[in-house]
């Protein structure tokens, strides 16, 4: 007979044999078989050629790759620059306590969520449109010039109508983030720094913000990393390819790209691997500055 | 501490009482779901013999399936799925990667095709139909340049779909209201000079009314036909990279000094767009380049232009020179992996080169077949209303042996895109300095160092595949 040690060791495996074994196959297997393959130019898995680093050292000296990695950063700042602090104000504004009817506000600036992606990124293409679009006829209806009517997004401005498309979809996402942070600041503070004599921009400051802290790390860090992978939206809303000149042109879009239109698996997993690289710092540094900042108190 | 047995077995029970309506939700699902999946499955009634073909236009299927059906020189039934180009792109090619089977026959579209042979050559996923189409005798059939973009290294891979002559499809009713005879046109330079009388703000709106064409440097596909149209190739014959020659720098001056803002006479209008087709109905541009199945969707979606457009051959861009351009493109093709080679081969014949598919073709979708034997057939003489009487199909089989040979480099797609670029930063260039349509001659130069960009950049992926590389190391080897 098992010893009851013997028996809650085997009840744990058993516990964790399906996670283990699902992680295994899913996640362990592929990636080392990414780093395989990176040594590797393929035309699909069942074609390749070992050629050791050259993948690497034509990632480093592959213009494409630059500009794909410009473009995802360019589009990443502006996401954190405009987005963010646009949901922080929606956020505010509906935190208000004199704001009536704040669900049917928060609905609406989550909705675009709803639709999804690729929904949003084909009612983008119809919206930014020349001449017909509702983007172009509102701005030259709002400014009596005609001539914006033929202002080109889709080729001229693609990382603008990236930007303020991924706005529309995501602002109300981040919003309820901030939202629900902001429901959690504790009223007693508040109300101390209002007797204490501070302004709503003191308050802001000193109060609110060090409260929202945690909440507010986290939604940067989540904003940056599905910045750094976007491909639905330009892929949709540049027919599949980079856009006029690649100037929509991301890391993961060029990865797809070289992978399942290529065939070219190899190159893309190096190009993965980069951008895993490239995460993977950018989340370690913001962890540190985070620390830092909770030991200077 | 470990519970003892019967504890953990009562935790269970008591677990499973207290589980929420939500997971007893779902368990329901799954298990509706799982004998839903057991009773309908019908994997076992499908006729093993039965031949599975994907297809992209329900107007195909529509055509194919009634003759399909009547085949009597197999025995084995036809079954037609209808998927979008991207669906059979990445179900055909997962199947070629990975070796696996797809369909027996599939149509492929020209855009789709390069992806097949950007490996080597031994992995190319489809029969190769040379020595059937030479025992036949069908290659001296088939339209020679209609063969070009779905053959490498001289085996043919697909039976073409199509020719896809362009012609020059204008507003007679504006053109002709203000007496000017458009067939006179010969050249670009003709065309233009006789239509700039019509280039005024009659509505005062703000906008010209009226542009002499439609085409736009910013769209990829334009540029290429255009460029065909002039003798500009991107490839040589044997797929070595021309982007950066002096015909294509001279030709991308031409169309490029066309859209700049001093003397503009084209017209960005999309193509596929509500947007686009209200434009051409209001007479925005005046030409538009209409290859042969351009016609239908105009018919279908664009009624407020019937019995107002003319078709013309394409003005040249030099006097004597070409007339015609190509656009677009499908084929037909056997994968390898086919387990009814004979079977596929008898149905790929008998749907491209039946008359009753050729007729069909031309009535349901205004395409004319490649197979030259065909086109003698009097349904391409029928005056078509849409475009005021005229014999369409004739005139486009007239144009038919004209269209420029194309290129099958699985690249070609990566170049035209180059050279997209390289014309907008000309035109950015060009508006810069003040240049405008008669300034060709100005721009040329720098068309050529953009080129010579564009090549670079193309070269740089082609020395990437190791695959294309193998056979030159080998040759010298040996």
């Amino acid at each position: 007979m098992s010893s009851p040690r013997t028996s809650r060791a085997l009840f744990l495996t058993i516990l964790l044999a399906p996670f283990v074994l699902i992680f295994s196959v899913f996640m362990l297997y592929p990636l080392a078989q990414s780093a395989v393959l990176a040594a590797h130019q393929t035309y699909g898995p069942g074609t390749r050629e070992y050629v050791g680093a050259h993948n690497l050292s034509l990632l480093i000296n592959d213009p494409l790759f630059w500009k794909a990695l410009k473009n995802t950063l360019v589009y990443t700042l502006g996401s954190l620059l405009i987005q963010l602090p646009i949901a922080f104000a929606l956020a505010l504004a509906l935190n208000s306590p004199k704001l009536r009817g704040r669900s049917i506000y928060r609905l609406v600036f989550f909705s675009p969520q709803l639709m999804g992606l690729v929904f949003v990124s084909i009612l983008g293409v119809l919206a930014f449109e020349k001449r017909m679009g509702l983007v172009n006829r509102s701005l030259a209806w709002v400014t009596g010039n005609s001539e914006l009517l033929e202002l080109d997004w889709l080729q001229e401005h693609v990382m603008a109508t990236l930007v303020l498309l991924s706005l529309w979809l995501y602002a109300g996402f981040n919003m309820i983030y901030f939202l629900a942070a902001l429901q959690n600041v504790d009223r007693s503070l508040i109300e101390a720094s209002e007797i204490d004599g501070a302004g709503p921009i003191a308050r802001l400051r000193h109060v609110i913000l060090p409260s929202i802290k945690p909440v507010a790390t986290f939604v940067v860090l989540l904003s940056m990393i599905g910045s750094l992978q976007l491909f639905e939206l330009p892929y949709i809303l540049l027919d599949s390819s980079g856009g006029p000149s690649n100037s929509g042109l991301t890391v993961v879009m060029y990865l797809y790209q070289n992978g399942f239109e290529l065939g070219d698996l190899g190159y893309a997993s190096a190009i993965g691997w980069a951008l895993a690289i490239m995460l993977i710092v950018l989340a370690l540094i913001q962890m540190n500055m985070i620390r830092r900042q909770e030991r200077l108190g | 501490m470990t519970p003892p047995r019967i504890e953990r077995v009562t935790l269970l029970v008591l677990a499973i009482r207290h589980l929420s309506v939500g997971v007893w939700v779902i368990l329901a699902l799954l298990i509706l779901s799982a004998a839903a999946l057991v009773l309908t499955d019908r994997s076992d009634s499908r006729d093993d013999r039965a031949l599975s073909m994907w297809v992209f236009s329900p107007e195909h299927k529509l055509m194919y399936d009634p003759i399909a059906a009547r085949t009597s020189d197999t025995d084995a039934p036809l079954d037609i799925s209808i998927m979008s180009i991207a669906a059979i792109q990445s179900r055909m090619m997962s199947g070629f990667f990975g070796g696996l089977p797809t369909a027996d026959l599939i149509e492929v579209e020209r855009a789709t095709i390069g992806q097949v042979f950007m490996g080597p050559t031994e992995a190319i996923g489809f029969t190769d139909l040379t020595p059937l189409l030479e025992s036949e005798g069908l290659l001296d059939q088939i339209n020679p340049p209609s063969l070009s973009p779905w053959s490498t290294d001289g085996r043919v891979f697909g039976l073409p779909h199509d020719v896809h002559p362009v012609m020059l499809a204008y507003r007679a009713d504006i053109t002709e209201s203000a007496g000017i005879d458009l067939t006179q046109a010969q050249t670009w330079d003709e065309y233009f000079a006789m239509l700039r009388p019509l280039m005024r703000d009659n509505d005062n709106d703000g906008r010209i009314d009226h542009y002499p064409l439609a085409a736009w440097y910013t769209q990829p596909d334009t540029v290429e036909l255009l460029m065909l149209q002039g003798d500009g190739a991107l490839f040589d014959e044997h797929g070595v990279p021309a982007i950066d020659s002096d015909r294509n720098a001279q030709l991308l001056a031409r169309i490029v000094s066309w859209c700049l803002p001093d003397g503009r006479v084209a017209v960005d209008i999309e193509e596929f767009s509500a947007a686009g087709h209200q434009a051409r109905v209001d007479g925005v541009s005046i030409g538009n380049l209409c290859p042969d199945w351009m016609c239908s969707i105009w018919r279908m979606h664009v009624p407020g232009l019937d019995g107002k457009l003319k078709l013309m051959p394409l003005p040249a861009f030099e006097p004597g020179g070409r007339r015609t351009s190509v656009r677009g493109g499908t084929m037909l093709g056997i994968p390898t992996t086919t387990e009814h080679p004979d079977e596929a081969w008898t149905y790929a014949k008998t749907l491209y080169t039946s008359p009753d598919v050729a007729r069909e073709l031309y009535t349901l979708v205004d395409i004319i077949t490649p197979v030259r034997s065909l086109w003698d057939d009097p349904v391409y003489d029928q005056p078509d209303p849409y475009f005021m009487g005229q014999p369409k199909g004739r005139m486009f089989i007239e144009l038919a042996p004209m269209i420029p040979i194309r290129t099958s480099s699985p690249y070609n797609r990566a170049a035209v895109l180059e050279v997209r670029d390289a014309a907008i930063a000309l035109v950015d260039w060009a508006q810069s300095r003040g240049y405008g349509f008669n300034d060709v001659e100005s721009i040329e130069p720098r068309a050529k160092q953009l080129l010579e960009r564009a090549q670079t950049n193309v070269v740089r992926m082609m020395s990437r595949n190791a695959f294309a590389a193998l056979p030159e190391q080998e040759d010298r080897e040996q």
